[in-house]
């Protein structure tokens, strides 16, 4: 009975060694057949819808860049990872395409998995680009030359928004927040009242008052016990930094309370229009900030036919903006490897660094310092509608990202104004 | 700490208490008559939502009261039909195996409940609107208590009484309780065994679906609703004792006032309170409130 | 079932070879594979690790817990703590881990232990495991809900020798070593009288305590010998993946070593082992099979639990005992 189960286990080991090392594309690297870009976003979990978006925008440029006759000759193929929203499974996904001789990567929503990729870009030899994570940290102290953010800065975006609280709501002094009990959501917060205590004296001659703000449970499906917090305050005006499906349930709880019609504005920081097609009728109006919004960038041509490529691939007139972001990576990464003629790190990250490129929502610039991207920021104001759709925007604006934009600081801690 | 603030506590911790409770009663009803732990059913309420969804959805517009209701039983009855199914390929096939086993298996259900989901409904978050008369508040004084948590607290008390009466006072329901107390002597004094587990399965998925139904305006519908109730509904059952709807009737609401409560007190460790009062009730009383000790 | 049933039939010598066997392989593995995939082998031995340390509850001793990733992730946040904020070498670090766990798994086996067994007792290693996570993702100093980041693999001084690990694949290298140890460790466990004892406890816990064998003190002592031995495989994941989060603590990641151990089979010592490798190439072979993950495993767990309930090598042992009819 030994002699057999020794031999068939040996027997079966050996051929699954065998068959594992046999398994193609283990071991190849780049240089040769196509440029292969990866893309590690989250394709599964709570963050997989926004990350559906990453990957159409990602796909659409590159079937764009290919039929134009790809990058320096060669056509581009996207190398697509599932992150899960988890570091642990972006980095496994990131060593194994850095492995397979991948260099250049797009991706990354969760602030938790870009600061993660930092150390292992670096470590590694790769570039990454997030595309529409949130977190300040990686223009801080937790910057890596290998890490570029192409879209709004946390600071430039709620900065704006403060901004534009000032000049249209110039009476409105008394602000509140409802914040995910997280980094993210605190950061959001404390960005958005330096931003208060900054436009508020200066544009509307007047001091703001800035309450506590309602520190919400995260990954909960429960708000009541925070919305009645909210309740017993008596702000005229709330930032909400609660986002996806939680800010949709919030808002529907909130509902019940009749919390929103307390309020005189609200302003949200980056849900688009999510909330608002979850929501459609029940949607309380609202501001929010847009990575990228179609209207607004009409007559651009590069925004015109990416309009219209990602309604024939996907049927949605509305890309919600992480697909520009994903769209405006892979023509950034584009430009850097035409201008080097090369694709090693080194060269992009150089090229990379100061450039200046033409993008969905117009010019961007890539800052040298901090390896920030200095773009106007978008926002819409978006009301609930009786018709199919449920919501329509009524104003749009954008904001100049440099008059908004914090200074770079690599390497220091973001300090902020506090009430 | 005003009156108003009290009884505002008071009426999100029942309407908590009484969501997870509507969620709970199924699972604790299969685990008392089949002693099977059946993790996939947080999926099932889940599918019964978004089956209710659907259905808002042809018909179009804010749902009437009627219509609402009229879904969420739609909701039950597809989903019991789901559960037999289920029952057929899946659980019958565990009767008698290890408890890790069942667990694991009920475990791999709920991924395909979630998988299933996302390809049947995609993955848009998705909102029903509750009806017109269930929108809007009760003011008591100075506190505001809104119509759809006052309505979730009358579905739970209703469901609740129901099911007591069904299981105590009717014979089908009688036989359920003997035979969960000894499936052997059943079958000994000629009890179609085999024939109240499958009904009871169906009640359960039935019950499922119909909480996902009810709930279903009661927060966002995404593939992840099934892992938001999972633990909740978990805790309930094992503070009110496995098997016991009345228990978990009154675990939910314990544990719905403790955790509000305890936000209050605590705002920095949200579910803090939650896990305490369950390792402890488990610790002082292993077989839950109202829970038997033999399982 | 037959015999020294833990062991599946065979004997020290037959283990030695294939534990042999598969450390060989699996240092050879960063010269036929590149960067990214060894990353996944340093993953599937720790994961092998904390496979086999579930299988010493569930499998030897009876007892299943559905928290385990309690102490997985406990190891994974010492380590990180002990290297990063109090910058402690690397072994004393490990071995402080490995401590933490049994801690707490004592701490959690004395009070879990003296009131329930059976499903209570694995609804309460859950209800503790996601006490645990709550707290990590609460605290600050453990980096709340996004953890802690930008670990260093760390340098090994022994005597006048240094190693240095975060060069090339040399902490793959100690991975192995370590876990390799950690197996052997865990098998010499399996042979002891106590883990008889343990085999006579699983199957009727009444008549060993009639034979003497006291029955909890046992079970606390295999659920604090395996907390310490989860902690250590955790704890090697801190320097590996260089980032630990709240999630290595989610009821989820306890799952996991149930996954390996029932696929491969939980009556066989190397089941847990095997059910590691499949369920991580499996993992890989379905990663661009975007968004179909969870039917994929569900469907993949459903049938092997339903159809196959003795694992992959319940399987195989049912097919080579027809293979050599005798």
């Amino acid at each position: 009975m030994n002699h057999i189960d020794r031999r068939s286990v040996l027997k079966y080991s050996a051929a699954a060694a065998a068959a594992a090392t046999g398994l193609p594309g283990l071991v190849r690297a780049q240089g040769s057949g196509p440029l292969r870009i990866g893309l590690i976003t989250p394709l599964s979990g709570p963050q997989e819808f926004i990350g559906s978006y990453v990957k159409n925008g990602a796909e659409i440029a590159v079937e764009q860049i290919n039929k134009a006759g790809g990058i320096l000759g060669r056509q581009v193929a996207l190398e697509i990872r599932d992150d899960k929203a988890n570091p642990a499974a972006a980095l496994a996904a990131a060593r194994e395409l850095l492995g397979s001789g991948v260099n250049l990567h797009i991706g990354g929503i969760s602030s938790a998995v870009v600061l993660a990729l930092g150390p292992v870009m670096q470590q590694e030899n790769g570039v990454f680009f997030t595309c529409g994570a949130g977190t300040e940290k990686m223009n801080h102290e937790n910057y890596s030359p290998n890490l570029f953010r192409p879209g709004d800065s946390p600071d430039a975006r709620t900065r704006a928004q403060a901004k534009l609280m000032a000049q249209k709501y110039p009476d409105i002094t008394r602000w509140t927040g409802l914040v995910p009990d997280h980094e993210y959501g605190r950061t959001t917060w404390s960005i958005f009242v330096d931003g208060l205590l900054e436009f508020y004296p200066s544009i509307a001659k007047k001091k703001p008052e800035i309450l506590d703000p309602i520190l919400m449970p995260y990954g909960v499906v429960d708000y009541r016990n925070s919305i009645t917090q909210a309740l017993r305050q008596q702000a005229d005006g709330v930032f909400n930094c609660t986002y996806g499906g939680d800010a949709i349930t919030m808002f529907q709880q909130a509902r019940g309370f009749g919390l929103m019609n307390r309020y005189k504005v609200i302003c949200d920081a980056a849900n688009e229009f999510l909330v608002a097609r979850g929501l459609k009728q029940q949607f309380p109006a609202q501001w929010t900030g847009m990575h990228y919004y179609a209207e607004a960038n009409k007559g651009n041509p590069l925004s015109d036919r990416f309009l219209a490529d990602y309604q024939a691939k996907t049927k949605d007139a509305e890309p919600l903006g992480w697909a520009a972001e994903a769209h405006a990576s892979i023509y950034a990464l584009k430009q850097a490897i035409e201008k080097g003629k090369s694709t090693e790190t080194a060269a992009v990250i150089a090229n990379l660094k100061g450039m200046t490129w033409q993008t969905v929502t117009g010019p961007r610039t890539l800052r040298a310092e901090d390896n920030q991207a200095i773009k106007d920021v978008e926002m819409v104001y978006i009301e609930p509608a009786a018709t199919e759709k449920g919501y329509k925007v009524t104003q749009y604006v954008k904001v100049d990202g440099k008059s908004v934009i914090f200074p770079p600081a690599p390497g220091k801690k973001l300090t902020l104004r506090s009430a | 700490m005003q009156a108003a603030d009290i009884v505002t506590l008071l009426v999100n911790s029942l309407t908590w208490a009484m969501a997870t409770f509507l969620v709970a009663a199924g699972l604790t009803l299969v685990f008392g008559t089949l002693h099977i732990l059946n993790f996939s059913h947080g999926g099932f309420f889940m599918i019964g939502a978004y089956l209710a969804y659907s259905l808002a959805n042809a018909i179009g517009g804010a749902p009437s009261i009627a219509m609402y209701l009229f879904g969420s039983l739609v909701a039950g009855v597809l989903v019991a039909v789901l559960g037999l199914v289920v029952d057929r390929l899946v659980l019958r096939r565990l009767a008698g195996v290890d408890d890790a086993y069942v667990l694991i298996a009920t475990y791999a259900l709920l991924l395909v409940c979630e998988g299933s989901t996302k390809l049947l409904w995609g993955l848009n978050y998705h909102s029903v609107q509750p009806p017109a008369s269930l929108d809007g508040a009760w003011l008591l004084g100075n506190a505001v208590l809104p119509k759809l948590s006052l309505f979730i607290i009358g579905a739970g008390v209703i469901v609740f009484v129901a099911l007591e009466y069904c299981l105590n006072q009717t014979r089908p329901g009688r036989l359920v309780k003997a035979i969960a107390a000894d499936p052997w002597m059943a079958r000994l004094l000629g009890v179609n065994v085999r024939l109240v587990y499958t009904a009871t399965v169906a009640l359960g998925f039935a019950l499922a679906g119909l909480a996902g139904g009810l709930l279903v305006s009661n927060q966002t519908l995404s593939p992840t609703l099934a892992s938001a109730f999972v633990i909740q509904a978990f805790g309930v059952i094992i503070i009110g004792g496995m098997g016991s709807i009345a228990g978990a009737f009154f675990g939910s609401i314990l544990l719905g006032i403790i955790d509000a409560f305890g936000q209050w007190v605590l705002p920095g460790l949200p579910g803090l309170p939650f896990f305490l009062a369950m390792t402890l009730i488990l610790l002082l009383r292993p077989q839950g409130l109202m829970g038997r000790r033999n399982h | 079932m037959r015999g020294s049933t833990f062991l599946g039939g065979g004997g020290r010598r037959r283990d030695a070879l294939i534990l042999l066997a598969v450390v060989v392989l699996g240092l050879c593995v960063p010269s036929f594979l590149n960067r990214g995939l060894v990353f996944i082998a340093g993953m599937i031995w720790i994961n092998a690790v904390f496979g086999l340390s579930f299988n010493l509850l569930f499998g030897l001793s009876g007892v299943l817990s559905f928290g385990q990733a309690m102490f997985f992730a406990a190891g994974a946040y010492a380590t990180a703590v002990f290297t990063q904020q109090f910058a402690l070498p690397f072994i004393p670090a490990l071995l402080l881990s490995a401590l933490v766990g049994a801690l707490l798994a004592a701490v959690v086996g004395l009070v879990a232990l003296r009131r329930s067994e059976g499903v209570y007792f694995a609804i309460l290693t859950l209800a503790f495991a996601e006490l645990v996570h709550l707290l990590i993702a609460n605290t600050a100093v453990l980096g709340r809900n996004d953890g802690l980041a930008g670990l260093q693999r760390p340098a090994l001084g022994l005597g006048g020798w240094r190693i240095d690990l975060a060069a090339g694949d040399n902490f793959y290298f100690f991975i192995v070593a370590m876990c390799a140890l950690l197996i052997l460790l865990i098998r010499w466990i399996v042979d002891t009288p106590f883990g008889r004892a343990l085999q006579a406890v699983k199957q009727d816990p009444e008549r060993a305590e009639f034979l003497g064998i006291p029955v909890r003190k046992h079970r606390l002592a295999i659920f604090t010998l395996a907390g310490a031995t989860t902690a250590t495989a955790g704890a090697l994941v801190a320097p590996w993946a260089q980032i630990v989060t709240p999630e290595l603590a989610h009821w989820a990641n306890s799952t996991s070593p149930i996954l390996y151990t029932l696929l491969g089979g939980s009556a066989y010592f190397w089941g847990p082992v095997l059910g590691a490798v499949v369920l991580s190439a499996v993992f890989y072979v379905t990663r661009t099979l975007v968004g179909m993950s969870d039917m994929v495993t569900g469907l993949l767990l459903l049938v092997v639990v339903v159809s196959l309930p003795g694992g992959i090598l319940g399987l195989l042992t049912r097919l080579t005992r027809g293979e050599g009819k005798r």
